[in-house]
């Protein structure tokens, strides 16, 4: 089992089992014949996992809230693009993955720039939670530090909970290939924690 | 990455099999990757304190989480307009059908006299056609299915290299105007006959993901219409004329499709 402290998630949300108890495949079959409380239970058992998962990627919470509408907005717009027989999890996140590359490539919003015009490639938080806030800054560091190919991968794998063949799905690669990917990044990272390691043992 | 070492990989976070468990023991990178794995489940790499900025909401109201009435409002009002999902082959046929059209109507267009000014032999001329019209129908297919596998850059490239090669070489050899009189005369037909299909094929890639070989694939396959009419209508068969005028501004047309698309808004992430 993965560790409870973890913020792994699967794609059920317990606290609303038991206004959507249907497959989310069931519920988009229907939300594509025209049923709107489809898409509601849709949205109530995914849309803080995507959120969650877009606040990680693009590190800001309000570029991710905005990401979480135009995600949605897409599987309102793209239905008919779901193939049936299909998964809906790796489909949903492969959506919300090209809303946040796409407001990357057409760059961000000027008040989420430095004050020299620059990316950020985290925002620091501005009040401590009860967790140890420089390990997970130096964490967050060491992700946002990984290309995109090893980051995206490890995101969904680590946090989000997905198997390897899920992310294939979501990236359209080969399990295979989704594997190299993750094992690449999870090297890289545990040699960028490595001093962070030390001293934590320390 | 060994066999061992990807199973691995599938059991991280999990209890270890015994026998993964004494792979690990012998292997370094998987000592490493476990290592790796472990060391980031404690803290959550995400920026807590800018994710419970916006969690008061979800504790207010349980029912409804942030965002929730703009989207269902979006969604009933795209139900309202259109109840049931229109299936993506919709958008080929639609895409098959205007390339189809342009190329009818280009032809009767452009053919006063004669349907067909290619004075190659008829079964190459023929066999050529159908090699452009199966470009044509595969590269509207890549670009608008909603499969998320995509077609790798180097079959893309290598195909419409060896259709260009293959209406190159199969030219009648025969010179009808002046080299440059007949390179800016097809070239500007090209461009002409190719405007309608790829303005058609640039609003339907706007509704999904953008993704450079799909475009690709979308532009060379609407740049295909135009090459199928000049290769039937055009009666100048040398190898320089059919490169210049008739190849090399039906390759550039894909590229300008990957530009423009790029450039596009994109109305729809989906793949």
């Amino acid at each position: 089992m993965k560790p409870a402290s973890a913020p792994v998630r699967t794609g059920d949300d317990s606290g609303r089992a038991s206004v959507a108890p249907e497959s989310d495949e069931v519920l988009m079959a229907r939300f594509c014949e025209g049923q709107a409380p489809a898409f509601d239970a849709l949205f109530q058992r995914h849309s803080r996992q995507v959120r969650g998962y877009l606040t990680r990627l693009t590190g800001s919470a309000s570029t991710a809230e905005d990401l979480v509408q135009l995600t949605f907005m897409s599987l309102v717009r793209s239905r008919g693009r779901f193939l049936a027989g299909s998964r809906f999890k790796p489909w949903l996140y492969a959506i919300a993955t090209n809303a946040a590359r796409d407001f990357q490539r057409r760059g961000r919003r000027p008040e989420e720039l430095t004050p020299e015009g620059e990316l950020p490639t985290s925002i620091a938080d501005e009040s401590p939670g009860p967790r140890d806030v420089g390990l997970e800054r130096a964490v967050r560091q060491a992700l946002d530090a990984l290309p995109e190919g090893q980051r995206i991968p490890i995101l969904l794998h680590r946090f989000e909970g997905m198997g390897f063949a899920e992310i294939a799905d979501t990236l359209g690669l080969t399990e295979s290939a989704v594997k190299v990917r993750a094992h690449r990044g999870y090297l890289r990272l545990r040699e960028l924690l490595a001093p962070l390691r030390t001293e934590t043992l320390e | 990455m060994t066999p061992e070492c990807s199973r691995v990989m599938d059991h991280l976070g999990e209890a270890l099999p015994p026998d993964l468990a004494a792979h690990v023991a012998r292997c370094q990178e998987c000592q490493v990757v476990t290592g790796g794995f472990d060391f980031i489940s404690g803290p959550s790499p995400a920026p807590t304190a800018l994710v419970s900025a916006s969690a008061p909401d979800d504790e207010d109201d349980e029912d409804t989480l942030p965002g929730q009435f703009d989207a269902r409002r979006f969604a009933l009002e795209t139900l309202a307009k259109q109840p049931k999902a229109r299936p993506w082959w919709h958008g080929l046929v639609l895409l098959v059908g205007v390339h189809a059209a342009t190329v009818g109507v280009g032809l009767m267009l452009l053919s006063r006299d004669f349907w067909v000014g290619n004075a190659a032999r008829s079964s190459l001329v023929v066999g050529v056609a159908v090699l452009i019209l199966a470009l044509l129908g595969a590269g509207a297919y890549i670009a608008l299915s909603p499969h998320r596998r995509v077609v790798p850059w180097v079959a893309v490239l290598a195909t419409s290299g060896a259709l260009g090669l293959t209406v190159v070489l199969t030219g009648s050899g025969q010179q009808g105007r002046a080299f440059l009189a007949g390179l800016v005369g097809c070239m500007g037909t090209e461009l002409a006959v190719t405007v309608v299909p790829l303005a058609v094929t640039l609003v339907l890639l706007s509704r999904s993901a953008f993704h450079p070989v799909r475009a690709l694939a979308a532009g060379l396959s609407a740049g295909a219409a135009s090459l199928l009419v000049l290769h039937l209508h055009c009666p100048d068969g040398t190898a320089s004329h059919l490169l210049w005028g008739h190849v090399v501004p039906w390759l550039g047309l894909g590229g300008i499709a990957v530009l423009l698309r790029s450039r596009l808004p994109t109305s729809s992430h989906a793949p």
